[in-house]
């Protein structure tokens, strides 16, 4: 999977040299990451469509909740029982959303060409990502921040031969992380920004 | 982040929704490791730190050059949605170190932000800037409200409901009034058929005087049967608007279909005023030492009321050193003859003396008796008196400081000299003896011995600067224990008279005592001195209102344990347990203790009180 991804990037990188999009393909070299959240009807790609993304940026070990993007969008067709239960936003909820292009927009602003963290950040890209590509033609380009993979990489020293647990909850639990709001974009964004804080700065974790 | 962030906390809830708002889209969180500092003495601070989680240390910027001696010199904790750094965003500069004592997540609130936040409310920039007074006061405008809600919520059925006096068809208005009269009812309801009607003292008055009517008609034609009526589990708040509305004074209680009594308008407004006057009424008229018991019992009850409705703390300890005064000097009336009460007086030390106990304290009381007094009987008479106040529910002293202890009967010319020599005596024993005994105030039989024995013990204090350092000492002998805060997790007890309120009422009592004055009260000791330009009006205020927030803080934790105790005994009168107080009770008591700590700092140069 890793393979394509980089091919299909530097082929992209060329085609949008003149773009306006020019930018988001070159190589991040400032110290911000942006944690980024989207709350879906559906875990599947194919079928979930967009209800509401969150994202904040890390400037160094510092969560800066005042530059936040807090997106809703118009409620879509496949809003139903299922997904409703879990994140809690039903169509009413949504009635002041904007469209999904305009959405777009503010994402790749805000994103710019800086990493992006989330947790299983694997699927928000790829969901950004079907409608990206559909509206520009690239796929986003940036480097991908996985939570689960920087927690498991400092946690499995201390857990030799054991699964590690990578649940949500687990994870804030052994952080000691206040979860900010479960399951509204914004809140898991900032829950994940300060549990990555947390593991690039602090202190070792205990047993 | 409204998620995140709490805004039911003083200050910030009194902000407005849209400067809430401001806040929010303002606020970053910032993540500190163990032993980092947030906020360096000299430097401008870049906001104000709220913490989300974890604990920081405030400490002084000179001694924090090695990480024990920046333990060692921690003075205050914060965590749990603590704020700080609000001193030093206001002066632009800061004076200590603030560091992370474990891993401590804040909130950052900018500088900009704040400064707006300030410029535009007047209220939370009053709350920010101010000193201890003016914050209490906010708070205490804050919590009207609630009383308010409580009385909004009381029900006919917590209130007072009356036995209603019912009477038959057919009763004469004679014997009516009669057994109105007997019974003390001003109204009556006349049973015709199934219905009741209602006659008032008014209805009488009228049917006899201008109708008429002979004294042997019946009453319950004058009765009028459209009765204005409620349910025991409606609002006592609606009674009163129904009374208002109809301009009647008596609404009837009516329980489905059943006849349960009535409320009147008198109860309802008395509902959630003290009852005060009436136990003091029932003292007066006790005849026997049982009334005195019986009239006495009351008083707790009394206390939680006027505690609940939020009447000032200095007010009812000064409304329950004057009923607990009354019983004691009543007491004292109906044990000894009525000829000898010329002949002695009946002193009460300590914090009766000054009029600060609140839940029943342990009793300390002397007697004076005029030089050359003959009375065989008085040991005997004493330690009875000793143990009815006992059997009354005031502890013994268990420093035997009562009437029954020989020690504490004297002559007047005995207790000045007394009094005199423990002043000359600097071991604690003396100190302590003395510190109850200055707070003395007569409370029965003949005052003017007592007065002849203080001053004579008065004047030979002088100007003597010895005794004074000496006295004076003994406020500093405990800790102010400002880092506390930071065991909240542990046990977390903090001893709130040794910490507080000794250093407190003791400073004071030597001041009053070096300046002659006669007040016993604390409180009263502090307009003085302040009035005397020995005090500055600012920080007489501060020291006031710290000392009315520790007793109150105190107050509500013996209630809580009192309750809790099996056998209603508060074994730990004086602990503050830290898990019981809410951020507010905590920022306030943070800011008192750092009062009583510059108190004694003044108290070691004002009298020469090395370490």
């Amino acid at each position: 999977m890793i393979i394509p991804r980089t091919i299909r990037r530097f082929k992209e990188r060329r085609e949008f040299k003149d773009s306006p999009y020019a930018h988001l393909f070159e190589t991040y070299k400032g110290d911000e990451v942006v944690s980024l959240d989207c709350e879906t009807t559906s875990l599947d790609v194919k079928k979930g469509e967009i209800l509401s993304i969150g994202a904040v940026r890390i400037r160094g070990r510092r969560v800066i909740t005042s530059e936040r993007l807090d997106i809703k969008l118009k409620p879509p067709a496949s809003l139903t029982g299922d997904s409703i239960k879990i994140h809690k936003i039903r169509a009413s909820d949504l009635a002041d959303g904007i469209e999904i292009d305009d959405a777009l927009e503010q994402v790749l602003e805000f994103v710019g060409n800086r990493p992006i963290l989330g947790y299983y950040v694997n699927y928000d890209i790829k969901m950004l990502d079907k409608y990206i590509r559909a509206k520009y033609g690239f796929s986003l380009p940036n480097k991908a921040i996985e939570l689960s993979h920087v927690y498991h990489d400092i946690i499995k020293w201390k857990s030799v031969g054991g699964d590690v647990d990578l649940r949500f909850d687990t994870i804030s639990k052994k952080l000691d992380i206040p979860i900010i709001q479960r399951h509204t974009a914004l809140g898991d964004a900032i829950t994940v920004a300060l549990m990555y804080v947390r593991l690039k700065f602090g202190a070792p974790l205990a047993e | 982040m409204s998620e995140s962030f709490n805004m039911d906390n003083l200050p910030f809830s009194l902000l407005s929704a849209k400067e809430q708002a401001l806040l929010n889209n303002n606020l970053d969180i910032a993540y500190f490791q163990k032993g980092e500092t947030i906020i360096a003495a000299g430097e401008v601070p870049e906001g104000v730190f709220i913490v989300l989680k974890g604990k920081v240390g405030e400490s002084d910027g000179s001694e924090a050059l090695d990480q024990d001696a920046a333990a060692a010199s921690v003075f205050v904790h914060y965590q749990d949605e603590d704020y700080f750094g609000g001193w030093s965003v206001l002066n632009g500069k800061a004076i200590h170190n603030f560091i992370a004592v474990e891993e401590t997540i804040c909130h950052v609130l900018p500088t900009r932000i704040l400064m707006d936040l300030i410029h535009s409310n007047p209220l939370f920039a009053d709350y920010f800037q101010q000193n201890l007074t003016a914050k209490r006061e906010i708070v205490a405008q804050h919590s009207q409200n609630q009383d308010m809600a409580e009385f909004m919520l009381a029900r006919i059925e917590d209130g007072t409901i009356r036995e209603p006096l019912i009477v038959l068809e057919g009763t004469s208005l004679f014997e009516a009034t009669r057994l109105m009269r007997e019974m003390k009812a001003d109204c009556v309801l006349a049973k015709k058929g199934n219905r009741y009607g209602m006659i008032t003292g008014t209805d009488l008055l009228d049917a006899v005087i201008i109708k008429g009517l002979s004294l042997e008609s019946d009453v319950s034609d004058i009765a009028s049967y459209r009765l204005i009526s409620t349910t025991p589990q409606d609002y006592l708040f609606n009674a009163l608007i129904m009374m208002t509305q109809q301009q009647i004074e008596r609404v009837v209680v009516m329980d489905d279909q059943e006849l349960v009594g009535i409320v009147e308008l008198t109860d309802v407004l008395s509902h959630f005023s003290s009852h005060s006057h009436v136990i003091g009424l029932r003292v007066e008229r006790a005849q026997t030492i049982e009334d005195l018991r019986e009239a006495s019992k009351g008083l707790t009850d009394l206390i939680k009321a006027l505690i609940s409705t939020g009447v000032k703390i200095r007010f009812t300890m000064e409304l329950l050193a004057a009923m607990n005064g009354r019983i004691i000097a009543k007491l004292f009336e109906l044990v000894i003859p009525r000829d000898l009460k010329p002949h002695v007086c009946l002193i009460v030390m300590g914090s009766e003396g000054r009029g600060e106990q609140i839940m029943k304290t342990d009793q300390d009381n002397g007697l004076i008796f005029r030089e050359g007094l003959e009375w065989p009987e008085m040991p005997a008479v004493m330690s009875k008196f000793s143990e009815t106040l006992i059997s009354f529910g005031f502890p013994p002293c268990p420093g035997n400081i009562m009437v029954s202890n020989p020690e504490w009967v004297n002559s007047t010319g005995n207790w000045a000299t007394k009094l005199t020599k423990w002043s000359q005596k600097f071991d604690g024993e003396s100190v302590m003896k003395l510190a109850i005994a200055v707070d003395g105030k007569p409370v029965a039989g003949n005052a003017a011995l007592f007065k002849v024995a203080r001053n004579a013990f008065l004047r030979t204090l002088r100007s003597n600067e010895i005794f004074f350092s000496h006295f004076a000492k003994a406020s500093l002998n405990f800790d102010t224990p400002l880092t506390f805060f930071g065991n909240l997790k542990d046990k977390g007890m903090l001893d709130i008279k040794k910490g507080g309120i000794f250093p407190i009422v003791h400073g004071i009592r030597t001041m009053a005592l070096e300046h002659r004055i006669l007040e016993t009260n604390t409180f009263k000791r502090i307009e003085a001195l302040v009035e005397m330009d020995q005090m500055r009006k600012k920080h007489g205020e501060n020291i006031a209102e710290a000392l009315s927030l520790f007793v109150q803080i105190r107050l509500k934790h013996q209630i809580q344990r009192v309750e809790e105790s099996k056998d209603g005994i508060d074994p730990t009168p004086n602990a503050i347990d830290l898990q019981r107080l809410n951020k507010l009770e905590r920022d306030l008591l943070r800011d008192a203790l750092r009062i009583v700590k510059d108190f004694k700092k003044h108290l070691a140069s004002r009298y020469h009180i090395g370490s």
